[in-house]
């Protein structure tokens, strides 16, 4: 029986009149991938930053299993946001070192780690080069070093392979398994189905800020009775996805008088656009 | 604070000013501007303008003299002040200056004055017809006030002289004995202090805040919109060692800022006046240890308030928008402070926000150290940067500065 590490429990978050996460219950525990799937907008990195502490939810729990605050494991996790979050005026080698530092890591760890990693990402050579004039796969892997760096036993991902060409993409997932056969937790988002079971032991279906399923790839096909992971989460999710618009809908109506003052009116049919002309 | 929380403090604000400063732009605003603005402005300037005036005296002006009996040594000294001129009788107008005729013709630059001239006995009469929007004309009625006035002078020497009296004991009879500067019981020392308490609060006050908006905006706002704060709060340390190190960072950028304009200032002062007009201030170690003191205490105010408004913003553009005008806040306390009389001042004053450091600065740089005055400002000043800081804390512990517009 793996050991738990981290138990989510009831979590809601809100944000003014948005509901972005109702009711989560999720136990992760040790030397698991899991993946987090879902839609644009359906929670999934609410629920990261939630596990690192970053937001506090609204009702309900996220602490380790020992009950301690999630906060208490920061340094002992490794985060890649969407954004990667690179200072562009700083090189890449900088960069990692800048959050190893305050991890507590001696730079002599983190660099051994870099190099180690690098190597297996083809970025050694751009190790002392900014970040300013970088390609968005070049960032992706800089922050997935930089989250390595430290050796954390708990990695966040968000998307980690977006903008990844295909190879660049295939090494990661792999060396996502690795860190997993040394013993490593790896909380994994994606909106790619075949990704998600490609490298993930676990997934946890996300849609409109629930979890409408959560086991492994085999599980998920033999509970929705379908022959493919799309099928299985076309199933499952079946009801619309909340769009932005929704969401800007519930903003207060001052918010939005002011909005509305400001921003030029669209037509609302082809005929409009026809009779201005 | 224990030692990882300053190691990591100290990486933060490390980091910060290694990034902030690879900037070109950077090094400009805050090392090329700050050295150079005031010689710039105070040696530089003044030589644009003598040129500027220089090449006004070499002109040769062209004057119409309208007169029913120009004096011969008045005609003859507007000839050696570069005037040529040509006499006309005078018109009949109710006044001197009511232009008639002649309007038109000063206007289209056809001459660059006309001076009407009469004489009534044993008093004259004149106007001067120029035009106010041109250089030429100004300087025509400039120099033909110059000659006037040597007119008048000599004129008048002669006729205290003519009634049989003493013209120096006339025109002054009341005398300074000695030298001026003699008399003045202040030393040099204060002397000093005091010329640079006129500058040094304002130049402090206006710098200090304007020099932290660009590295407060660009460490909060603007790593909220380039997205790098996520990955940041998800790293094992606290807010509050985010905030601190970002405040050292910005303060000791906008120190090094103000250091090196303060130079300039300096500079430019003693370059402009010699070591007659400026010299060190005479101040004791007690004035010396306050003045740090009250300027620690304003940057702790200042940067902290730049810092939290900045990280309200969601983007570098609303924090620029908040920001800037924000200065107001500081310029107009700072201006007024500057006509406050200090002799016998009311306490309350040491307690005003902002207007207590500067007065704490004028009264500092003048070697005055009143007990009652430093009370106040310094628990006054501590309350205020206390409540920078824990307004700064406050906005660096709200949850929605994770997201980004990015």
């Amino acid at each position: 029986m793996p050991k738990s590490l981290l138990s989510i429990q009831g979590v809601s978050k809100n944000f003014a009149e948005i509901e972005a996460l109702q009711g989560i219950s999720l136990e992760i525990y040790s030397g698991e991938i899991v993946g987090l799937v879902g839609s644009n907008g359906a929670g999934k990195t609410t629920l990261l930053r939630l596990m690192a502490g970053v937001y506090k939810p609204t009702s309900g729990s996220v602490n380790l299993s020992n009950g301690q605050a999630v906060t208490s494991m920061r340094q002992e996790l490794g985060v890649v946001p969407e954004s990667t979050g690179l200072y562009s005026r700083l090189t890449a080698w900088e960069n990692i070192r800048y959050h190893s530092r305050l991890h507590g890591a001696p730079d002599s760890l983190s660099w051994a780690r870099t190099e180690k990693f690098a190597e297996h990402l083809d970025m050694k050579d751009s190790l002392s080069r900014h970040t300013k004039g970088f390609s968005r796969g070049m960032k992706q892997k800089t922050a997935l070093l930089r989250a390595l760096a430290h050796g954390p036993n708990i990695l966040l991902l968000d998307e980690p392979t977006a903008g990844l060409d295909i190879t660049s993409a295939r090494t990661v997932r792999a060396l996502v398994r690795q860190l997993r056969d040394e013993g490593g937790t790896v909380i994994y988002s994606t909106h790619q189905l075949a990704e998600a079971q490609q490298v993930c032991d676990r997934i946890v279906i996300i849609h409109n800020g629930e979890i409408r399923a959560d086991g492994s790839p085999s599980a998920l096909l033999q509970d929705t009775n379908t022959d493919t992971l799309e099928d299985a989460y076309v199933s499952l999710t079946q009801d619309q996805a909340r769009t932005r618009q929704e969401e800007k809908d519930k903003e207060s109506a001052f918010s939005g008088w002011w909005r509305r003052l400001f921003t030029p009116r669209t037509p609302n049919t082809t005929l409009e656009v026809i009779e201005d002309e | 604070m224990s030692e990882g929380s300053f190691m990591r403090v100290r990486a933060i604000a490390k980091k910060e000013v290694v990034e902030f400063t690879r900037d070109w732009r950077t090094i400009i605003a805050i090392i090329v501007i700050p050295l150079l603005m005031f010689p710039l402005l105070f040696i530089l300037f003044p030589v644009l303008l003598e040129s500027e005036a220089a090449e006004l005296d070499a002109l040769e002006l062209s004057i119409i003299i309208q007169s029913d009996g120009l004096p011969d040594n008045l005609a003859e000294n507007i000839s050696l002040n570069g005037m040529q001129f040509s006499l006309e009788i005078l018109p009949n107008l109710s006044s001197l200056s009511e232009p008639g005729n002649d309007l038109e013709r000063v206007r289209n630059s056809s001459t660059d004055a006309v001076l009407r001239f009469e004489s009534n006995d044993d008093v004259w009469g004149y106007a001067i017809l120029h035009l106010s929007t041109s250089e030429r004309s100004n300087e025509a009625r400039n120099r033909i006030l110059n000659v006037l006035s040597d007119w008048e002078n000599s004129e008048i020497r002669e006729r205290i002289d003519q009634g049989g009296l003493d013209v120096n004991a006339t025109l002054d009879p009341l005398r300074w004995d000695g030298e001026i500067s003699d008399a003045d019981v202040a030393t040099m020392g204060e002397q000093s202090g005091m010329i640079l308490s006129l500058f040094i609060p304002l130049v402090l006050a206006i710098w200090t805040y304007s020099s932290a908006i660009q590295p407060s905006i660009d460490m909060t706002a603007g790593e909220r919109e380039r997205g790098t704060l996520e990955a940041l709060l998800c790293l094992p340390c606290t807010r509050m060692e985010l905030l601190l190190g970002k405040w050292l960072a910005v303060a000791t950028i906008t120190g090094v800022g103000v250091l090196l304009q303060i130079c300039g200032l300096l500079f430019a002062i003693g370059y402009l006046a010699s070591s007659s007009f400026i010299g060190v201030p005479q101040l004791s170690m007690v004035s010396i240890g306050l003045i740090v003191l009250s300027i620690m205490l304003f940057a702790i105010m200042v940067v902290a308030f730049e810092l939290a408004l900045a990280m309200r913003s969601h983007s570098v553009k609303e924090a620029g928008s908040i920001l800037a005008p924000a200065l107001m806040l500081i310029l107009f306390p700072a201006l007024f402070t500057q006509v406050i009389n200090l002799d016998g001042i009311e306490g309350f004053w040491f307690a005003i926000p902002v207007v207590n450091i500067l007065l704490a600065l004028r009264e500092l740089l003048m070697n005055r150290v009143i007990t009652e005055h430093v009370i106040i400002w310094a628990v006054s000043s501590v309350i205020y940067a206390s409540l920078a800081a824990y307004y700064a804390s406050r906005q660096f512990n709200r949850e929605d500065i994770v997201t980004s517009l990015s």
